[in-house]
């Protein structure tokens, strides 16, 4: 016998690129109307350009995020999102 | 217990307990069901026995540069000339056996022989983990002694050598052989001189250029043909970029799959015609996978160009050769920086960019970091 082909040679040694990173979001409604991108720093949302939302691998561990294309007070651009499931708030480039 | 063929459809192996109930390898699987309703079926994992075989293969290798893979499970080992280096056949075989010992298992049966049939034969009558030994000039005399389907027979045939009452070797190579070809033809002439032991057919080494594979790992197990379509450009992609495959045409071509909750996928494609060309080697991929696709969603996916054609036919061939070429400079300077980084820093600073999936809809699953030198 073989040691089992299953064994993975690289997974383990891949790391995640583009990972959602925890923020807070203000909301008025459903809608955000600030980010806190550091606990000191917040920016105020100038213009939400685009919201979409994603609903995968419903077969296992459903994932459902409520993404939003925005831009803050000063012209930087942000995509961040909400997860439905746990109420919440990522940054992440889309 | 049985164990199912590579395509799942029907029964390869059996236990001894299903076999003492009747079943029997060949069986489809709702045969086999209906002799023995309690029965256990195990998918196979063609992978895993692709990888043991080639293990195996390079062991011999470590003895004699001239082996031949007949089959999964079957190789010959041509000796002559090794009888300086290791003495008779014993001896050979001594040193065969120590080679395998390397290799986990230890249930080879070995048979030395003149020619592949006579030394075929005699791996067939040995004990597993032993070997038997026909020695030269007795072939006729030991191979009298064995039944007729040990010959490569079609069933027509065996069933037309059948009614003529024939059941041995011995009874068929006591026939004249001229009666044998007016019967059978070119075939019988074979049969015969297999029979006979006077066919020695000379084990023929495998052309052994390093096999290219390039493989992907997915985040999560994926079962869209579309994404494994796509998934397998880009691994033919990346393989045809590889400098090995410098000079050399794709002639044999394997897609392996890791499957979710285990088990495994494997399809060889040999080209008539061998290639350099993507969209040529893509398509009887596509092919494959929509006639016997994979039972389940796939883990891990590797596409390897397992054996080559010497020469490409199209001159633009060249071109992307020469950039190739270039390519992998770069890449063993910067794998030389990386080195030198790593020893100074202790641990890596340098990362490369790889496509996992890129058509997930999950941003943080489409590509991925990984250590340049890995």
């Amino acid at each position: 016998m073989v040691a089992s082909s299953r064994a993975s040679l690289r997974a383990d040694r891949l790391r995640v690129l583009n990972a959602p990173r925890p923020v807070t979001v203000d909301l008025d409604g459903s809608d955000p109307v600030a980010v806190w991108l550091s606990a000191s720093d917040r920016s105020v949302v100038d213009a939400i350009l685009e919201v979409w939302r994603i609903d995968d691998e419903w077969w296992r561990q459903r994932i459902a995020r409520r993404y939003v294309e925005a831009v803050l007070e000063g012209g930087a651009r942000v995509v961040f999102f909400e997860d439905l499931a746990t109420g919440h708030w990522f940054l992440q480039q889309a | 217990m049985a164990l199912l063929d590579p395509d799942g459809r029907r029964v390869w192996q059996i236990s001894p307990v299903a076999r003492r109930i009747g079943v029997r390898p060949g069986l489809t699987i709702s045969q086999a069901i209906g002799l023995c309703p309690t029965l256990r079926l195990c998918e196979p994992d063609p992978v895993h026995y692709d990888a043991a075989f080639a293990r195996l293969l390079a062991a011999l290798n470590n003895v004699s540069p001239v082996v031949e893979a007949a089959e999964l499970g079957r190789a010959f080992v041509g000796v002559d000339g090794l009888g300086r280096l290791y003495g008779g056949p014993k001896e050979q075989l001594a040193a065969l056996r120590a080679a395998l010992a390397e290799v986990p298992g230890g249930h080879e049966r070995l048979g030395w022989g003149m020619g592949k049939f006579v030394s075929w034969v005699a791996a067939t009558r040995a004990e597993p983990g032993a070997a038997v030994i026909v020695p030269r000039g007795s072939e006729a005399a030991f191979l009298a002694r064995q039944p007729l389907a040990l010959l490569p027979l079609d069933p027509d045939t065996e069933r037309r050598l059948r009614l003529l009452g024939l059941h041995s070797l011995g009874a068929l190579a006591a026939l004249p052989e001229q009666a044998v070809v007016a019967q059978f033809g070119a075939l019988g002439r074979r049969l015969w001189r297999l029979a006979a032991g006077v066919l020695v057919e000379a084990v023929v080494g495998m052309e052994r250029p390093e096999p290219v594979t390039a493989t992907l790992s997915f985040f999560s197990p994926v079962a869209d043909r579309e994404m494994l379509v796509h998934a397998f450009d880009r691994l033919l992609e990346r393989a045809l970029a590889d400098p090995r495959r410098r000079g050399w045409r794709v002639r044999l071509l394997r897609a392996r799959a890791e499957l979710e909750r285990g088990g495994s996928w494997l399809v060889e494609i040999v080209l008539k015609d061998p290639t350099a060309e993507r969209a040529v080697l893509a398509a009887p991929l596509r092919t494959r996978l929509d006639q016997s696709p994979p039972a389940r969603a796939i883990e891990r996916l590797a596409v390897e160009f397992a054996a080559f054609a010497p020469g490409t036919t199209a001159l633009d061939l060249f071109a992307r050769d020469a950039t190739a070429a270039a390519r992998a400079e770069r890449r063993r300077a910067l794998r030389h920086a990386t080195r030198e980084i790593t020893l100074r820093l202790r641990r890596p600073m340098l990362y490369r960019i790889i496509e996992v999936q890129p058509w997930s809809r999950l941003p943080e699953r489409r590509y991925a970091l990984i250590d340049f030198e890995s």
